[in-house]
């Protein structure tokens, strides 16, 4: 080690190791896997996000969501918790994140994960809700409000039918109510379309029942 | 602390090591290299400090938010979302790898026994010093316009590297203008026989360009596709910390604390073992925290080994360095730099301590998610890596000043504020870790329930927190005086 070559040399191939392993492997290998055909719909699986929902991930990613949010549901060799708090009905494999841009896998989870969010909520407006007053939806909720993501306008004639019906307390004052920007509906739209209820050739067992019943 | 301390003990430890006689670095010759770097060290020094002040401010808006969610709320670019990333990346970019490059650059030099810039006043040198001085400019830009680009909502959604592509680039390209030289300086040095500190000066000044290179290419700049990146994206984290910072922080440990105490590594032999162990296991050790999920069950198996194995660089390092002040000379603790350089070795020997523990499969999955992997973080970032250079900076200043620059009762405030703040937030995040991270493994508690758990040991963060932004405050006044007094009165 006391030549800069000898020495460069041996931390260049050192840096190889973990390198190869887990940069050049997961590349050529997770990075090449495609879509399988979906037997039921003619479609592929997962299928593909629409335009709305492509749009929603930037507003993911620029709100800093993964700040708190997880989106993998953890092998039940490892942990039975992700599937027991009913977060899906299988764990997730790396195919599942083939549509995304980036893998929002997480590093907290001072909020639920999400990767199936899109299973649990199913109508926009419960969205539309959370985001804007969360504590009207889960009382003691640390999530803060996305306000930014709506917009407070005065009612003109006939109130918009996209308003939102938030609950006493919440609600703005008479004669104003609260709308979803497109940033808000894009938003809605990927987390709508999070859901991994279909199988896959390395994820096939899909419970059908209720993830509660195991406790 | 004496002025002249670096060149005048500048043989100890080589003659630790073979016996080689290396010539003492003269008063004359380190005014020499200290001349050849000062302003750039300066620059990023200075930088790398007001960033940190920043850092600390946000970072203390965080865990009131995390009180009162509705706090300063509405605004969208002040949303905890936005406002964690900048915090976190202020951190990493603006202060702990400025410093590490301000204090990385100075101890090449130094260590070297050659001036940085040769020939200062030939056009060349002239030419280098220019370059030196826009990467700075450069390094500092980008920071800035890369925090104002999560402000304004364009963050890559990236963990780590939420800066946007442009930035990411305009970083690599000033790194590379200062480190080339750094790396190419070790084989211009004076001494026969590499110090350890040299070795990971040179690894940790190759590593950067490598590490963030390739992640910036295949996450940002040319996304793989996704099923991908979580991998990557934990080979970055890991690597950022283990194999770029964490080097230059034990180069500095390595350079100084034999130094300080006058005296010789103890069992020096084993150094090499635990420089190749950390390179080595530094790279596979952060994808362990992927374990159960969308990652082939390997490359977790590996990361739970290296990240148990990790312990054998931490208590080697911890040998070598642990037993020259307790075993040698334990009555040479008293200055302020030592004292932070060997809390600095504290915490790396804790974090080693806690990685292992949290590497362990069972526990891992259950704590991951929760605020021991945050504490786990912090002892890195602002123990391992920023302790040792606080040290080096409370080193470096008044010999490249020339002059006692530092006022001690401010020195002495900013230790006592950092230990503070910094042992109550690593307890703070690992108790309230440790709670959720039970919670959340039982599916009955619900979410709502287990933020309630976490809620005290919130309000004893944002108490750390508060004492970490003070004890920044007092480090940035103390720099901000001691350059002020040069640049009114300067004495070269």
């Amino acid at each position: 080690m006391h030549r800069l070559p000898t020495l460069l040399s041996g931390i260049f191939l050192v840096f190889l190791t973990s390198w190869a392993g887990l940069v050049a492997y997961p590349a050529l290998q997770l990075g090449r896997l495609t879509s399988v055909p979906d037997a039921d719909s003619g479609g592929s699986l997962p299928p593909l996000y629409n335009g709305a929902a492509i749009a929603g991930q930037r507003v993911y990613a620029s709100e800093g969501c993964i700040e708190c949010h997880s989106q993998q549901v953890r092998q039940t060799s490892v942990t039975h918790a992700d599937i027991d708090r009913g977060w899906g009905l299988r764990p997730s494999v790396a195919r599942d994140y083939l549509r995304d841009s980036v893998a929002y896998l997480g590093m907290s989870r001072l909020g639920p994960d999400l990767a199936n969010v899109g299973q649990r909520l199913t109508n926009s407006t419960d969205y539309y809700t959370h985001l804007y007053a969360p504590e009207s939806v889960s009382e003691g909720s640390v999530m803060p409000s996305y306000g930014d993501l709506f917009k407070v306008i005065k009612i003109e004639g006939q109130r918009s039918g996209d308003a939102l019906d938030l609950p006493e307390g919440f609600a703005p004052k008479a004669g104003v109510e609260v709308v979803p920007t497109t940033d808000a509906r894009n938003l809605v739209a990927y987390l709508l379309s999070l859901r991994h209820d279909y199988a896959l050739p390395e994820a096939d067992s899909v419970k059908n029942a209720p993830a509660t019943s195991s406790k | 602390m004496s002025a002249t301390l670096f060149p005048t003990h500048h043989s100890q430890e080589c003659h630790a090591t073979d016996g080689t006689p290396v010539s003492n670095l003269s008063q004359q010759e380190s005014v020499v290299i200290d001349d050849s770097v000062r302003l750039p060290v300066l620059a990023l020094f200075g930088n790398a400090i007001h960033w940190l002040v920043i850092a600390a401010a946000i970072s203390l808006l965080l865990s009131i938010k995390l009180i009162y969610p509705g706090f300063l709320g509405g605004i969208s670019f002040l949303s905890y979302g936005r406002l964690a990333p900048i915090a976190r990346d202020l951190f990493l970019y603006g202060w702990a790898s400025q410093a590490a490059l301000a204090g990385g650059v100075w101890l090449t030099a130094r260590l070297a026994g050659r001036p940085f810039v040769s020939s200062i006043n030939s056009v060349g040198g002239v030419l280098h010093k220019t370059l030196l001085m826009g990467a700075v400019v450069l390094w500092n830009l980008a920071v800035l316009l890369g925090t104002l680009a999560i402000l304004a909502g364009y963050s890559t959604g990236v963990p780590w590297l939420e800066y946007p592509g442009w930035a990411s680039a305009a970083l690599l390209l000033a790194f590379l203008l200062i480190g080339i030289s750094a790396v190419l300086l070790f084989d211009r040095r004076i001494n026969e026989q590499p110090e350890v500190s040299q070795w990971y000066l040179v690894a940790g000044f190759c590593s950067f360009p490598w590490i963030y290179g390739t992640a910036n290419l295949l996450l940002v700049w040319k996304p793989v596709q996704a099923s991908a990146q979580g991998p990557i994206q934990a080979w970055f984290s890991g690597s950022f910390l283990a194999l770029w910072l964490l080097p230059v922080a034990i180069a500095a440990l390595y350079a100084l604390i034999p130094r300080i105490c006058e005296a010789h590594l103890y069992r020096r032999s084993l150094a090499p073992l635990g420089f190749w162990a950390l390179l080595f296991l530094g790279g596979w050790s952060g994808v362990q925290r992927l374990i159960g999920g969308p990652v082939p069950a390997w490359m977790t198996a590996a990361g739970v080994v290296s990240g148990i194995l990790f312990l054998i660089p931490v208590i080697i390092i911890s040998i070598n360095l642990l037993g020259i002040v307790f075993l040698q000379n334990p009555d040479k603790v008293r200055g302020v730099t030592l004292r932070f350089l060997l809390l600095g070795l504290f915490a790396f020997l804790v974090a080693g301590v806690l990685g292992a523990f949290i590497s362990l499969p069972a526990i891992s999955a259950a704590l991951h998610f929760t605020q021991v992997a945050e504490a786990q973080t912090q002892l890195w970032i602002l123990g391992a890596i920023s302790l040792p250079l606080f040290g080096l900076l409370y080193e470096a200043l008044p010999q490249l000043l020339k002059r006692d620059c530092w006022c001690s009762t401010l020195s002495e405030r900013h230790y006592w504020l950092t230990v503070t703040g910094f042992w109550l937030l690593i307890g703070a995040l690992v108790m309230g870790g440790l709670i959720t991270g039970l919670a959340l493994s039982d599916a009955t508690v619900s979410m709502v329930n287990i933020s309630s758990y976490g809620y005290p040991f919130n309000v004893l963060e944002g108490v750390a927190q508060a004492f970490l932004l003070i004890a920044a405050l007092t480090l940035g006044f103390n720099t901000t005086r001691a350059l002020a007094w040069d640049y009114l009165f300067p004495k070269r």
